[in-house]
């Protein structure tokens, strides 16, 4: 990674950042207060300033001598390097001092400590950038700080909590109630007692059987070690599978349809791809609206319309066929769901892979003489396959990681998901959710890390710059119809699911009486339930929409433009959201923020940072994409004619990377108001969202209510990604101009 | 650009503000009834007192679970309805505290007695089934009379029942059947029974409305929750096991460490007037036995008389230890078994 070019700055008598930051901490200190009451945010206690508590508390008094001692050193001429590592020491001092009173007086944090702390890392990053610690300037080094700040705060902290609740119960260091969450039948039964079967041998009947068939079949070909390696290695595979399929509990579920969504939603992606790209007919080119729509509504929307569609009284199963089933209340209905919801997520990662496939390579292949046929089984396939693995790794975590699914029409059934929430919301054993908690985060872990490290540095790149000049090679006649086949019917169903519940939120009672009515409307009148759910949704998701993109932003810049000691570490702690179930983080916010200084359950703000927290690595994502793009020596020139970082920043990265930027807030913004898992630990009378009222208003059978809730969502969502459409496209074009011009 | 990102700036504080400012005399309610109720409520309080409500929808044993997690920092004042057993379980952990109310006289005796100062009656509803007739009829079944019936095979998948950890009214089911059954029979019995659950609901009214759509036959429900069905032109009818039925005494409870006492307590007291418990059945959907005497029974209320109901111990069944164990019980013992 190269540096970014930092010149030696000019020696100024006296230092303005350093000056400014150490008299803004110490007036924050002084003047704002330090803790408040209660839940109330934004309560002016003047009796916890600085200034009512230092005569009390030395702690006090001496990180706010630091601060002033900041200031001075800005003032003193001293040369750089000395005045940096003075600075150096007395942020970290007054960093660590403000922190260690916060900790010990244990009330709810505010604006004085946010402020001194805030303002000591300032302090720090300045004096870093000045002492040549960190060879970069002060604005960068103090971002450095503050990002690692907050990702410390508010994502390694909560999932060290979750880690801690699970082995800390009651102030004593025990795995009791790791091991009776473990030994639950609710976890993970495999051997039945009440089946007159015996599950395990059964299973062990099976890996047996395979390792011999398997053996059988190797007979002697290759070397003894990798028949062994083979046969033992299919034994246990046939075995595991067998004994998650006879097996029960919440484990084995969650895997189960972890790994069926996964197979299914991953080979409709690469057939989705495959259309994409390749087709002839005129049918792909509704690929792009019909892929999006699953992505912008909450995914348990498709479990609800399934209810409609294919419940005992649902319009295809009952009014249309005429049959009487409750076979899709279940795992069963779940998987279609989810497999409805997720495929959009393969295809996207698919369609990069058949994209950047070389068609020179089929083209020589089909030189050689090769059909085809042969071409797709010889170099499409093993050229797809990293590809392939991605998408089904990421389908898993999201299967994995489903909450509003399995809780909709998962027929009571335990999946690891819906297991944190009950143990949390039913039960209250925290300790026990944070048991369930770790088990599907270890998992959900293990496939991002699988999936990071292994499959993505496996991918085969077949672009090399230059420009190949034949066009995509279309698929074979009877393939194209056999997909676009598929493809219909698969748009069709969607068509379907959406439509029913459109027209459920105006039918009277779906499923016995269709007759019109606007009644269930009622909710969206001002005042309604509907209307301030709603409204509470949009302005929280707004509101988190720009810090969770500027700080994207600037972790991505951060990450590919510098070089500083815990780079990696940053980004990781960063993109860990991604990997981590939204149920996990939200006990994670309940442990963490329920008490003491950091204090935050119950009101507004922890749904914003969770908002945040959680739609920060999609701008991380957009950000590095965006910044790749930009030639490096326009920065290098920006800095060599003496621009600041912020200023080379506002006039040269974010000028370029304007369209990234506004649909990174406008992703933002729809993430949140779509979330579901995690704010529904986080939700409060005055806080309560739009999706957490549909789940409510379904679970409690108003189903009409739920349905207008979920169709006024769906439709917000459209518009608001049009009108990104219709801005990106024109913003673009004006701002190019405008870059070009300056 | 400058402009827009100072505009972006100026609304992310504005809303900030917005966010911050709360309403000055307000109570905070744990609302278990159904959500039309609370909705009622939130309208009709600030018209009788100027005391705005905020309201969470949660099961009773939901609420019990968020009042355990906030004991050192409850963000609730009162407890409002749902089954007497967590209620109890509540006082008797120290997280909520009774408080006699002005109306305690004009309250029913037999209900004040059964709870024994524990939490304040509310109301009284019995335990049944919400049956969809035409579903058993299409199925060739015949009418279930008794809990026993209910382990019947024919009955399997039609079945909806509420899942203890979450609903007082699963709980509700679960106590009652041991207390007419003992606790090993009734445990067999509901081994059996859950063969036929096609599926285990969060909340208590749920199964009720499974039966109303024809997701299944047979809903395990409050009565009054079933005639609400009925009300709303659902196909269903409604009985009770014929060889006796539980009720509950619907509760409501002071949150002990509220720092809003006083709002609370008006709250309360006006909760208990016949004007507030008429919006019940008027325009909360709810057709319970109302506990203020004053207060007019709903002409569709299902009365006690009409139905087998047993002496239900509320004080034994509330408490925590036998609560817990038989939740813990049937959680570990019948949820997880093969269907």
């Amino acid at each position: 990674m190269a540096r970014v070019l930092v010149l030696p700055a000019l020696r100024r008598p006296v230092n303005g950042t350093l000056v400014a930051w150490g008299a803004l901490t110490f007036l924050g200190a002084l003047l704002l207060p330090w803790a408040r009451e209660g839940r109330e945010l934004f309560v002016y206690l003047p009796e916890t300033t600085g200034a009512a508590l230092l005569a009390r508390t030395p702690l006090l008094a001496v990180s706010m001598g630091l601060a002033l001692a900041a200031a001075v050193i800005g003032l003193l001429p001293w040369p750089d390097a000395v005045r940096g590592r003075a600075a150096v020491a007395v942020g970290a001092a007054g960093a660590m001092l403000s922190t260690g009173y916060l900790l010990t007086a244990a009330r709810p944090f505010s604006a004085g400590a946010l402020v001194s702390i805030l303002g000591f890392l300032a302090v720090l990053g300045v004096g870093m950038a000045l002492s040549g610690l960190l060879r970069t300037d002060a604005f960068i080094a103090a971002s450095i700080l503050w990002v690692a700040l907050f990702v410390l705060v508010f994502i390694l902290f909560p999932l060290w909590s979750v880690l801690k609740a699970a082995v800390y119960v009651k102030g004593h260091l025990t795995l009791a109630v790791v091991a009776q969450t473990v030994r639950s039948p609710n976890f993970l039964l495999i051997d039945n007692p009440a089946t007159p079967r015996n599950e395990l041998a059964v299973a062990l009947a099976a890996g047996l059987a395979a390792a011999v068939l398997a053996a059988a079949v190797l007979g002697r070909v290759g070397r003894w070690w990798r028949r062994l390696l083979l046969a033992g290695g299919s034994g246990l595979g046939v075995f595991a599978l067998a004994a998650l399929y006879l097996g029960f509990g919440a484990v084995r579920n969650s895997i189960l349809l972890a790994v069926v969504v996964g197979v299914i939603a991953t080979a409709l992606g690469f057939l989705l791809a495959l259309l994409g790209e390749r087709s002839q007919l005129w049918t792909r080119r509704l690929l792009g609206p019909f892929s999006i729509l699953p992505i912008i509504t909450p995914p348990f929307v498709l479990g609800l319309a399934m209810i409609y569609l294919f419940g005992r009284r649902g319009f295809i199963t009952y009014q249309v066929l005429g049959i009487s089933t409750n076979i899709f209340f279940g795992p069963l209905g779940v998987a279609v769901a989810q497999i409805l919801a997720f495929t959009p997520i393969a295809y996207l990662v698919l369609q990069g892979v058949v994209q950047a496939m070389d068609v020179a390579l089929e083209e020589a292949a089909e030189t050689l003489g090769a059909s085809r046929w042969h071409v797709l089984r010889t170099v499409i396939w093993p050229l797809a396959r990293p590809g392939v693995a991605n998408a089904f790794l990421l389908v898993a975590i999201e299967s994995l990681a489903d909450f509003g699914n399995p809780i909709i029409i998962g027929g009571g059934v335990p999946y690891l998901a819906t297991e944190v929430f009950f143990a949390i919301i039913g039960r209250y054993n925290p300790n026990e959710a944070a048991v369930y908690g770790v088990v599907l985060l270890m998992m959900t872990l293990t496939i991002f890390l699988l999936q990071r490290y292994w499959i993505g540095r496996r991918s085969y790149v077949t672009i090399t710059g230059r420009p190949s000049a034949s066009r995509p090679r279309p698929l074979p006649r009877p393939l194209d119809y056999a997909v676009t086949g598929a493809f219909v019917l698969w748009v069709a169903l969607i068509v379907a699911l959406y439509g029913s519940v459109f027209v459920g939120s105006m039918t009277k009672l779906w499923g016995f009486d269709y007759t019109f009515t606007l009644e269930h409307f009622k909710i969206l009148l001002p005042g309604g339930t509907g209307w301030r759910v709603f409204w509470t949704s949009t302005w929280l998701s707004a509101v988190a929409a720009l810090p969770a993109t500027v700080l994207g932003f600037l972790i991505g810049y951060l990450v590919t433009r510098m070089d500083f000691p815990g780079r990696g570490a940053l980004e990781f702690g960063s993109m860990l959201s991604f990997a981590v179930p939204g149920t996990v983080m939200g006990i994670g916010y309940i442990l963490a923020f329920n008490q003491g200084a950091l204090l935050l359950t119950g009101t507004g703000m922890i749904i914003v940072l969770a908002f945040i927290f959680r739609n920060m690595p999609v701008a991380i994502r957009s950000g590095v994409a965006a910044i790749h793009q930009i030639d490096r020596s326009l920065e290098e020139a920006s800095t060599m004619l003496r621009a600041t970082s912020p200023t080379t920043l506002r006039r040269i990265v974010v000028p370029l990377t304007w369209s990234a930027l506004l649909s990174g807030l406008v992703f933002a913004f729809v993430r949140g108001m779509t979330a579901i898992s995690q704010i529904i630990f986080l939700i409060t009378p005055r806080y309560s969202l739009a999706t957490a009222q549909i789940l409510s208003y379904v679970e409690y059978g108003s189903q009409g209510r739920g349905a207008v809730l979920a169709s006024v969502l769906t439709l917000f969502m459209i518009v608001v990604i049009m009108a990104l459409y219709a801005i990106t496209r024109r913003l673009g074009a004006r701002m190019a101009r405008e870059v070009a011009a300056t | 650009m400058r402009k827009v990102f100072g505009l972006l700036l100026a609304l992310l504080l504005a809303s900030l503000g917005a966010a911050s400012a709360a309403p000055a005399g307000k109570v905070t309610v744990l609302c278990s009834p159904n959500p039309a109720w609370c909705d009622a409520v939130r309208e009709e309080f600030p018209k009788a007192t100027g005391i705005t409500v905020d309201f969470v929808r949660l099961s009773s044993g939901e609420a019990l679970a968020r009042l355990r997690a906030e004991a050192q920092n409850p963000s609730f004042d009162v407890w409002f309805g749902g089954t007497g057993d967590p209620h109890i379980v509540a006082n008797e952990t120290g997280l909520t505290e009774f408080y006699k109310p002005k109306a305690w006289d004009d309250l029913r005796p037999e209900f004040r007695e059964a709870v024994a100062g524990k939490y304040i009656p509310l109301y009284a509803g019995i335990l049944g089934w919400a049956l969809n007739e035409r579903l058993l009829k299409e199925k060739g079944l015949p009418v279930p009379r008794t809990w026993r019936d209910l382990a019947d095979p024919r009955y399997r998948g039609l079945i909806a029942y509420p899942n203890p950890n979450t609903s007082g009214t699963g709980y509700t089911m679960l106590a009652t059947m041991v207390q007419i059954y003992g606790e090993r029979e009734a445990f067999e019995l509901l081994k059996r029974i859950h063969r036929n659950v096609a599926e285990y609901t969060r909340s208590g009214a749920a199964p009720g409305q499974l039966a109303g759509r024809g997701e299944v036959a047979i809903g395990i429900t409050f009565i009054h929750d079933a005639v609400d069905q009925v009300l709303k032109g659902f196909p269903i009818t409604y009985n009770a096991a014929a060889d006796g039925t539980g009720y509950e005494i619907g509760g409501l409870s002071l949150v002990k460490a509220t720092r809003n006492r006083a709002n609370a307590i008006a709250f309360i007291d006006w909760a208990l007037t016949p004007d507030a418990q008429k919006l019940a059945a008027e325009r909360g959907q709810s057709y319970q036995i109302p506990s203020n005497t004053k207060t007019p029974i709903p002409r569709v209320a299902p009365r006690f008389q009409d139905f087998k109901v047993i002496k239900y111990d509320f004080l034994k069944y509330g408490s925590q230890a036998v609560r817990d164990g038989l939740v813990k019980k049937w959680t570990t013992e019948v949820f997880p078994l093969p269907k």
